[in-house]
């Protein structure tokens, strides 16, 4: 009898696999390949072009020497713990509000959601005529009668960052709030009813019941918003340009600068390969509590 | 010929073994029913037989053709899934009608199938509706209408009935048997519940842990089960079991601790190799009852007092939970029979059908031919 | 019960006005552009951002279209906007079809390997993309697509194809199994059961996908300076270049009116399909591993 397949039986068996075939090559090529090429590059001492000279360190050695590289650091962790932990509490707090049936939720859900449909460029471009000294909230404050008045952080170096959070708290904080929202809408309704039964108030139940079980939407909500702060490039190009100087400078626009403007691919190179560290320094644990609690079950 | 024939499949999922060597062989037009614990293979053996699994080692041959390795749609199989599993951007003529259209049957044949099986079910007026706008019982019908329309050789049921309550499935458990004995199909049919399988089944396959246990009639499975796990898990309450010593050929002594209690036996129940030595009895609650005039003379029937601890009326009779020296029974009495909870109380042994199992193998002790 | 009544209300009146504070808050800038846009310039510079135009006029608008300078050319920002509906269309049309046989094969023909493909992929969505850009320059340089628009098309998709294929492999699984048993006994194969079967049962997923991908590529940036030419800028650069472009002074109304017509395209969008989206995160289109 007929052990053997027909041909186009074996050939409809491996279409998946054949059809997966070429995103698997984009994958390993594009992905990961591509992050291997710039690491690689890392260690040598390209500048306009690649040249495969292998200096070990000496790209990080530099990098860590640089001031602009300690700036745009220093930036980037300023900024990513405030714009991270204001998003998380305007997100949860309009939240909950919004959770308290209120009449125009949808109409008022449109509106703190919609700063996500805008493009950085656009929300850094509006925010730079807000945060104008001249033209924006400190000319607007005077002119109702505070005549002494300052709001020039967009043109001090030391608050410059602040503007910046300012900016992407604006555009992102909506998206948190919906998460929130989700699930909130998600908790186990009988959990709250018997809490109430218990004679439970409604901050507690909030406090004791309802934040807790949101902690899988904070752990998502908190890779997505890191996610977005180390890659912000385009709000800093837009609000700042780096400036005033380079007292803005985040690590994506010095990795930009170095390797295509100033022609310096390695340091270039090199500052990316930090990037991808400092995302993997908060996506690996995540990933291992997530699964050591899958684990678990 | 035989319709269906797995010949000793084996089925690993890595390093477990999830179908340990199965030999089954049914006739055509045949109803065979799967039933065992979850986790005792049947699904997978379903799937296997459906080409939806593959086989690890073994041949499934279906009308003498080997299809171990064919894909389903070449095994000219039908199967019913307990979700139903209909198509829900088709309307009920799309459903029963889509099997068709994918072997590129004429369009008029197609319809005429269609009009066929509407009408064997009962369904002509659902037939330009969605699945979405159907009731439980109704879905349960497309999907049989779309598994009869191909007119297969044989028909998998994987446990249709579960996803109903339990009116609907005594009337669905009907109708699937009036369309076996209509259209005189071979069927092979997966559940849990015993009494499904019961009513049914012209044999049973029970399953415990990927292999075989017994393969028989209803009847034979319930007089006779093979061993311990097929005398316990067929039969609603469950046989009572008893550990005994057999005296004699003709007595058993039940002891526990200080206390005994002797029961007759039959002369042909036991061979004689298991004198002194200690068995385990099996009897069914229907032969526990309580003390009946026209039974009395008898040799094989005793009267035991035993104490009443829980009774639940079920209408035709009302089964009493009762106990002697720690063990507990299930009898079944008349619903006249006056029981008092806690109290002694007179009820009539029938050992006319008790059986007996070998207390280190398990399998039941072969009667004396 | 009639004083915590009153305090209830109370209560009622805060929330209510919180949240109509905050809704002012999130419209301020939007309202503030839209407003000036429809000053001139001297109007804004001597006045106040938030204070009505007093002659509204759309001539910034028609500027900031058809003749604003972007750096070289001062055609406005319209040969700009028809290069980014160039670039996303194509871009969000193949990545959305990639997904969608990605999430099949994943969700319903699995094979041995093919979770871990998954894990790389949902891992890839993370990665910064700074740390890609050099290489993929080099890449369209071999390939001679660097600067064209083809070139950025082939970007987008790449790096688009690794959450479009999350997104409908998130939601395929949600679909029940037997469904696709099924039709594998009805004599279905591969394309005939995606065609028929799943397919029309994955429009919720594909307004979802295609609302994040047109968002995501229209609004891109990054990807846009760095790998399209000076014919084929989209329009989010050109804007970068106009607001940066000062040639006898800002021109605020200009450059907001530019800013506006740039975010148009994504905030109708929004109005129109958001619900939907919003639905579809519930869903959990966006869960992750």
């Amino acid at each position: 009898m007929a052990n053997r397949r027909p041909f186009t039986d074996i050939l409809a068996d491996n279409l998946p696999k054949l059809i997966l075939a070429p995103s698997f090559l984009i994958v390993m090529i594009c992905f990961y390949g591509y992050i291997l090429w710039t690491v690689a590059l890392s260690f040598t001492k390209s500048r306009m072009l690649p040249k495969w000279e292998f200096v070990g360190f000496d790209q990080y050695v530099k990098l860590l020497n640089n001031d602009r590289w300690g700036v745009a650091s220093e930036n980037l962790v300023v900024f990513g713990g405030l714009f991270i932990l204001i998003c998380l509490t305007i997100g949860i707090t309009l939240a909950i509000l919004l959770d308290q049936k209120i009449r125009q939720e949808g109409m008022l859900r449109t509106i703190y959601l919609y700063p996500m449909a805008i493009s950085f460029i656009v929300t850094g471009t509006a925010w730079k005529w807000l945060l104008n000294p001249s033209i924006g909230i400190q000319n607007i404050v005077r002119d109702w009668g505070y005549t002494d008045f300052t709001f020039d952080w967009l043109v001090n170096s030391e608050m410059v960052v602040f503007c910046l959070v300012i900016a992407a708290v604006w555009q992102s904080s909506g998206f948190v709030m919906a998460l929130f929202l989700a699930g909130l809408r998600g908790v186990d309704q009988e959990m709250i009813k018997a809490a109430q039964l218990d004679g439970a108030s409604l901050p507690t139940i909030y406090r004791r019941i309802i934040l807790p079980s949101l902690k899988p939407v904070f752990f998502s909500a908190f890779v997505i918003l890191s996610h977005i702060a180390i890659k912000s490039f385009d709000l800093v190009t837009a609000l700042t340009g780096g400036g005033p100087g380079y007292s803005s400078d985040f690590t994506s626009n010095f990795m930009y600068a170095h390797a295509f403007t100033r022609s310096q691919m390695g340091l270039g190179a090199a500052s990316g390969v930090m990037m991808l560290g400092g995302v993997l320094a908060i996506l690996i644990p995540y990933l291992y509590s997530e699964l050591r609690n899958k684990g678990a079950k | 010929m035989a319709a269906l024939t797995i010949d000793n499949v084996k089925k690993s999922f890595g390093t477990t073994q999830v179908l340990k060597g199965i030999n089954i062989a049914i006739e055509k037009g045949e109803f065979l029913v799967l039933i065992g614990p979850s986790g005792c293979g049947k699904s997978t053996m379903m799937n296997s037989i459906a080409g939806l699994e593959t086989v690890t080692e073994g041949r499934i041959l279906i009308g003498g053709v080997d299809v171990t390795h064919a894909s389903p749609k070449d095994r000219d199989i039908a199967m019913v899934f307990q979700s139903y599993a209909l198509y829900p951007n088709m309307t009920v003529r799309g459903n029963i009608s889509f099997g068709l259209e994918v072997r590129k049957v004429a369009k008029d044949e197609r319809e005429r199938q269609v009009a066929k099986v509407a009408k064997l079910l009962q369904i002509e007026h659902l037939l330009d509706r969605k699945p979405a706008q159907l009731s439980g019982g109704q879905r349960q019908r497309v999907a049989m209408g779309r598994a009869i329309a191909r007119e297969p050789k044989i028909y998998l049921f994987d446990e249709p009935l579960s996803n109903l309550d339990a009116k609907l499935r005594v009337e669905m458990r009907a109708e699937i048997k009036k369309l076996h004995q209509r259209l005189g199909t071979t069927i092979v049919y997966v559940t849990h519940d015993q009494v499904e399988a019961m009513t049914l089944a012209d044999r049973i396959a029970v399953m415990k842990d990927g292999a075989l246990q017994q393969l028989d009639t209803p009847q034979h499975i319930y007089d006779r089960p093979a061993n311990l796990f097929v005398a316990g898990f067929m039969g609603s309450p469950p046989m009572n079991f008893i550990k005994v010593k057999i005296e004699s050929s003709q007595v058993l002594k039940i002891e526990v601790k200080d206390q005994y209690y002797q029961l007759p036996l039959m002369t042909d129940q036991l061979d004689a190799q298991y004198i002194g030595r200690e068995v385990i009895l099996g009897i069914r609650s229907e032969m526990i009852t309580e003390p009946l005039a026209h039974k009395q003379a008898l040799p094989y029937v005793k009267t035991l007092s035993l104490t009443a601890i829980m009774t639940e009326a079920m209408g035709p009779d009302t089964m009493v939970l009762a106990e002697f020296a720690g063990i507990e029974l299930n009898c079944r009495v008349n619903p006249n029979y006056k029981v008092v909870l806690n109290q002694p109380c007179e009820f009539m042994f029938d050992m006319s059908k008790a059986v007996f199992f070998d207390i280190e193998t398990k399998q039941i002790i072969e009667q004396v031919s | 019960m009639q004083r915590t009544s009153i305090l209830e209300k109370l209560l009622r009146l805060g929330l209510y006005l919180i949240l109509l504070i905050m809704a002012f808050i999130y419209l301020a800038p939007l309202l503030v552009m839209v407003l000036n846009s429809l000053k001139d310039v001297e109007e804004i510079r001597s006045g106040n951002l938030l204070a009505l135009p007093q002659n509204p006029s759309f001539a910034a608008w028609s500027k900031a279209w058809g003749s604003a300078c972007t750096g070289s050319t001062c055609e406005g920002i319209a040969p700009f906007f028809i290069n980014s509906f160039k670039i996303v269309i194509p871009a969000v049309i193949i990545s959305t079809l990639l997904g969608a046989l990605n999430g099949y094969v994943l969700a319903m023909w699995r094979f041995k390997g093919s979770e871990l493909f998954f894990a790389l992929l949902l891992f890839g969505c993370f990665i910064p993309f700074q740390v890609v850009l050099l290489p993929m320059a080099m890449t369209l340089g071999w390939l001679g697509l660097a600067s064209s628009a083809s070139g950025l098309i082939l970007v987008h998709v790449i790096y688009g194809m690794a959450f479009t294929t999350l997104f409908f492999r998130n939601y395929y699984v949600g679909l029940p199994k037997e469904l696709i048993s099924a039709a594998k006994i009805d004599g279905a194969g591969f394309f005939l059961i995606f065609w028929r079967i799943v397919l029309p049962l994955s429009p919720p997923i594909i307004v979802v996908t295609v609302i994040w991908q047109f968002t995501q590529i229209w609004n891109d940036f990054l990807f846009g300076v760095v790998f399209s030419g000076a014919d084929n800028l989209p329009v989010t650069v050109a804007l970068n270049n106009l607001v940066n472009t000062s040639l006898g002074g800002k021109e605020y109304n200009v450059d907001m009116a530019a800013a506006l017509l740039a975010a148009l395209p994504t905030i109708i969008v929004y109005v129109f399909a958001g619900k939907y989206f919003v639905r579809g995160l519930s869903a959990g289109a966006v869960k992750g591993a």
